[in-house]
């Protein structure tokens, strides 16, 4: 089973700082980073592939630097692209066939892999229609398909479910979730539910550094204390919802439902509330946010 | 081998008492049960870990490049051959004179080359070089089978026009080489240089119309009275030269930087 380690992995582009000495040990199962745009996941994501090289620092896979394992670091990955590329003049099953040859998939398992992977997106299809022809969706669940087509130890999604409408969005989670079993699967996203119930260790991510780790449980258990629920009258609301961190709000008859992010206790009357995940996102990034004002 | 052990000693390295029956003159060690366990326990670890895979030899990665290449690229690879054979016949048949002959056979080199080497082209485009540079088969090896393919194509023209054209002049073949090497080079440097800096652009005009241009550059001699007598030989040589070494910078910053195109 493979292991990945990131000691002190930092990449500059000019004078920007995108990922900012990360040190990681990254086990089987799924790994969910999520954070803000341009908070450096994609860049931290592409180093990881191979794809960029860190400024400093090193990643190693089961105690080798992934450069010096180099086809054989490559041997192990499935890597879906943020902008996933395709040769739109290709049918899905003959770009699919092409990069199982590029992955080094042995022929005789090729095309029995293709019609797999082709069927487990529902492509199966479509599968000799030009991928110029597909939709957004269509072409998302192709690049799905691509990074599981040799059947990796290391997988690595960054914004997989972005295009998906919410029914093939629960089947992409569903998928993910059986297949993690021995695997890494490391998937980057801003959606909250993508990694909510799936992932083992959620990884926030803020200006290129972790800012909190851990089970779904122990991150959301990191606001205890801080969500806050109140039905408060329009007027009350308006004035709320600019004073605080509202992570939902909502009308009951006369009086708005509001759910507040928040370290003291907004106003008389607010109760204690669980927190979710999406609460803990708010509360880290809105008190990055005014800790960097 | 019994002589190494003494009557009541140990078994080197595995620390059990053995015991020598006397009469029969065999020994007999008494099994560890446990040990043996955990041995073969090891064993079986190792041996799931040692994952059996499947590493293509380098013919079957030029096949796989091959194979997937458009009917588009293929047909116009067949038709460079066809048109470099129909061109040196032409030239032989009419008996056109020494330096039209070389004139042609020049520019019709620098555009087979420019053509052969388009397929690179594809490599660099609709945002694949990402995904590429993270396969087994990684983009560099990519370019790499995809130079070798070209450089195959531009051999066999280089052949059919040379034998054609290289014993009618006064300086021989392999001055009729250099003088359809020099363009030829010089311009496919700055086209593999265009493939790479217009890399993303979707629409292949502008790769396009940058093939025609290096074309037209093959055109530069004319710009001399009688630019292939034996007397420019040495600006010839100094062109190859340095003509080789610029392919040979691009060809090593293309691969290095196969991973910032990605």
């Amino acid at each position: 089973m493979p292991q990945l380690v990131l000691d002190r992995v930092t990449r500059h582009f000019k004078n920007k700082i995108a990922v900012d000495a990360v040190s990681l040990r990254l086990q089987p199962g799924i790994h969910g980073f999520l954070g803000a745009n341009g908070a450096g996941k994609t860049t931290l994501l592409r180093m990881l592939c191979g794809v960029l090289k860190p400024t400093s620092g090193e990643i190693r896979c089961n105690g080798t630097d992934i450069r010096v394992l180099d086809g054989e670091y490559r041997y192990l990955l499935g890597y879906l692209p943020q902008d996933f590329g395709y040769y739109p003049d290709f049918s899905a099953k003959r770009y699919l066939e092409y990069l199982a040859a590029c992955k080094a998939v042995p022929d005789a398992l090729a095309k029995e892999r293709v019609q797999e992977m082709l069927h487990l997106v529902g492509l199966d299809g479509e599968q000799r229609q030009k991928i110029k022809s597909f939709s957004g969706g269509m072409i998302r669940r192709l690049g799905i398909a691509q990074a599981l087509l040799n059947d990796p130890e290391i997988l690595i999604l960054d914004e997989p479910t972005s295009g998906l409408d919410p029914k093939e969005r629960i089947r992409f989670r569903n998928i993910i979730s059986a297949l993690s079993k021995e695997k890494i699967v490391i998937l980057s996203t801003h959606i909250v539910s993508d990694v909510e119930f799936i992932a083992d260790q959620i990884l926030l991510m803020k200006q290129g550094r972790i800012i909190e780790k851990g089970s779904s449980r122990d991150v959301t258990d990191s606001a205890a204390g801080k969500v806050w629920e109140y039905l408060a009258r329009p007027d009350e609301a308006e004035r709320l919802n600019g004073e605080f961190s509202v992570s939902n709000l909502r009308n009951e008859g006369d009086r708005v439902y509001l759910r507040i992010v928040s370290d003291r206790c907004p106003c008389q009357g607010a109760a204690l509330a669980q927190p979710g995940l999406e609460d803990v996102y708010l509360y880290y990034f809105e008190e990055l946010a005014e800790e960097t004002l | 081998m019994g002589e190494n052990f003494s009557k009541s000693g140990r078994f080197p390295g595995a620390g059990t008492k053995w015991t020598f029956p006397g009469n029969g003159g065999q020994w007999r060690f008494p099994l560890d049960q446990d040990a043996k366990e955990k041995s073969l326990a090891a064993i079986q670890r190792a041996a799931e870990e040692k994952q059996l895979r499947y590493h293509p030899s380098f013919g079957a990665k030029l096949w796989n490049q091959i194979r997937f290449q458009s009917w588009k690229y293929r047909a116009s690879q067949g038709a460079v051959l066809l048109l470099a054979m129909l061109l040196a016949f032409y030239l032989n048949q009419k008996d056109v004179p020494y330096f039209e002959s070389i004139t042609a056979c020049s520019v019709f080199l620098v555009f087979a080359g420019n053509l052969c080497l388009s397929g690179l082209g594809r490599l660099f485009s609709w945002h694949m070089a990402e995904l590429e540079e993270t396969l087994y088969l990684n983009l560099k090896q990519m370019v790499c089978i995809g130079m070798l393919e070209a450089g195959i194509v531009d051999l066999a023209v280089l052949s059919f026009l040379a034998a054609s054209t290289g014993g009618r002049g006064q300086t021989g073949t392999c001055a009729c080489l250099l003088y359809m090497l020099v363009p030829f080079l010089w311009s496919d440097t700055l086209y593999l240089h265009m493939l790479t800096a217009m890399r993303n652009r979707q629409n292949e005009y502008l790769q396009f119309a940058a093939g025609i241009v290096c074309g037209l550059l093959a055109l530069f001699p004319l710009l001399w009275e009688n630019p292939y007598q034996a007397d420019y030989l040495p600006f010839w040589g100094g062109a190859l030269i340095t003509g080789l070494l610029l392919l040979a910078a691009q060809i090593y910053r293309t691969l290095g930087n196969c991973m910032e195109i990605a």
